[in-house]
């Protein structure tokens, strides 16, 4: 059996290469809880939009509160963002672990050490990704959703690795300094000395100085009372036609004659005892509802509207649909992903799920869905089906 | 100045926790590795595997040398009360550039360029005035700690009363 050669009085290997006290355990524990907890938020949130974009059997999406999914959305990407000095921190932190020798000494610290390259490598793909998706930037082949959605759970199952193991390292870093200088064992240093103290927090100071400086500088695009510090945000949530942004525009989705043609009828049918055709007059002169409501992306950026058209259930009553109906929602686009969105029947009979003709007291923008798009509380904004020409009822 | 390390505390993983742990991990690691593999082509294995090496060895080969070096030259060349704020000034302002770096390269609105509501900011000059906050805030910082770490000098003292 050959043996590893012995390293350890080699550079980097040999102990005192790294010279700052500040790549100590205490440091390494207190940004591992910051990413622990920012980590856990951004995959809850994430597999609530993954749920409401993909229903599970056991899953329906409610309908109220209205803005949850602008609120769930928008921590997703703040909490992100926010975690990206953390993780580059901790990382520096942790750096003079990876010249550690001999690198295992036995099966669980085989385990827990290769644990450390899906969790990093993880981490640094998912803020990466996240940060790219959130301005439209994708250099590269694969689908953003799909893989972000399972280099995510390869990430957490990491990071469940890495809790079990650092749980009782981290205890103890974050004891005060008296019950660490009891229970050292003779012989036992615990470094803790005023200077090493004012380096900690001078560096934890910065590290957490800068998450909250980015947030306060993107968290705008969905958080309104921030909007003017949103100097980095890639969308202003006060900035697009009617006064707030489009994801697809018509162009991009090939609507531009079908959205404006004379001969636009909207089409209910499946499962109901009376299929409708309807033409814009009709719909205009159907009892109108209105109703202040949030059209957030999954890119984190939201806005809130007053939309005004008639309310799905009024339509579905109309066409004699059953009171368990579900409706699939089909777009005029007829290329690309998204051109139809399914609401479940919970959203589909709340009085403010809307097929909206106006906003803000205008007739709608062709980017935003002329001649009539779906808009519903608590709904994904990708799911907010513009140009919608078809309800299938099922 | 030269500073001993700290011993490495740290715990040997082990016992019921950690075993607990790894197999919850390694379980829901391996539903990620299935669930990528199941969704190809989408998620592009090849490229997804060779993106993760490549963003560890990135790190590990430069990002994480070249912030030691900055470390070491700082401690050289910094007195020590005001290394915190040159520190974390130079490590926001790389932060931040990294995370403007799309936007001030217009690669969104590049990749959709009908779009007018992505990226309708001057991301010069808002990368340029956040960086100026952190400056402003880090001098602050350093003439604080600065002010604060200056030795007191003895003064003179008033002729007792008669």
């Amino acid at each position: 059996m050959t043996r590893l050669p012995d390293l350890s009085e080699r550079r980097p290997f040999r102990e005192g290469t790294f010279t700052s006290r500040l790549h100590d355990e205490r440091t390494a524990a207190v940004l591992g809880i910051a990413l622990g907890v920012s980590f856990s938020i951004c995959f809850a949130t994430g597999i609530y939009s993954h749920l409401a974009q993909h229903p599970a059997s056991w899953f329906e999406l409610p309908a109220r509160p209205a803005g949850l999914y602008r609120f769930t959305q928008g921590l997703h990407v703040a909490t992100g963002i926010a975690s990206i000095p953390l993780l580059l921190a901790k990382l520096w932190v942790i750096y003079p672990k990876l010249f550690r020798w001999p690198p295992f000494t036995n099966v669980a610290n085989v385990i827990e050490r290769l644990a450390l390259f899906p969790l990093i490598a993880g981490g640094l793909f998912m803020l990466g990704s996240g940060l790219a998706n959130i301005n439209l930037w994708y250099p590269w082949q694969f689908s953003f959703p799909v893989t972000h959605y399972w280099v995510a759970w390869i990430t957490i199952g990491a990071l469940v690795v890495h809790v079990g193991a650092k749980r009782i390292t981290t205890f103890r870093a974050l004891r005060p300094r008296a019950d660490r200088v009891a229970d050292a064992t003779e012989g036992e240093e615990v470094v803790d000395e005023s200077a090493a103290l004012t380096d900690r927090r001078g560096f934890l100071a910065g590290v957490f100085a800068t998450s909250g400086l980015l947030t306060l500088v993107t968290v705008g695009q969905t958080f309104k009372p921030l909007a003017p510090l949103a100097l980095l945000s890639p969308r202003r949530s006060d900035v697009g036609p009617q006064g707030f942004p489009v994801n697809r525009t018509a162009r991009t989705a090939g609507v531009l004659e079908s959205a404006r043609s004379p001969e636009y009828r909207l089409v209910v049918d499946g499962r109901v005892a009376r299929p409708l055709t309807l033409s814009l007059d009709d719909l205009r002169a159907m009892a109108q509802h209105s109703a202040e409501l949030p059209i957030a992306c999954v890119e984190g950026w939201s806005s809130s509207q007053r939309w005004t058209g008639v309310p799905l259930v009024d339509l579905l009553q109309r066409a004699g649909a059953h009171r368990d109906a579900e409706v699939r929602v089909h777009s005029l686009q007829q290329r690309r992903s998204y051109r139809t969105s399914d609401v479940n029947t919970t959203q589909a009979h709340d009085r403010d799920t809307l097929l909206a003709l106006r906003v803000g007291g205008e007739e709608l923008s062709i980017d935003h869905g002329y001649p009539l798009r779906l808009i519903a509380p608590n709904r994904p904004g990708v799911m907010q089906t513009k140009w919608v020409t078809r309800l299938e009822v099922r | 100045m030269s500073v001993d390390p700290p011993p490495d505390s740290s715990v040997e993983p082990g016992g019921a926790g950690f075993w607990i742990g790894a197999v919850i991990g390694i379980g829901i690691m391996v539903f990620g590795v299935m669930g990528l593999l199941d969704a190809a082509p989408a998620t592009q294995p090849h490229q997804v595997a060779f993106g993760l090496l490549g963003l560890d060895v990135l790190h590990d080969a430069l990002v994480a040398p070249l912030a030691c070096g900055v470390g070491l030259i700082l401690t050289r060349l910094l007195p020590r009360s005001v290394r915190a704020p040159v520190r974390a000034g130079l490590f926001a302002s790389a932060v931040v550039i990294v995370v403007g770096w799309a936007a001030l390269r217009s690669y969104g609105r590049a990749n959709v360029p009908d779009n007018h509501t992505v990226d309708p900011l001057n991301y010069g000059t808002a990368v340029l005035t956040v960086l100026a906050i952190v400056w402003v805030a880090a001098a602050l910082w350093a003439a604080v700690s600065w002010l604060r770490a200056r030795p007191v000098r003895a003064t003179s003292t008033q002729s007792p009363l008669p």
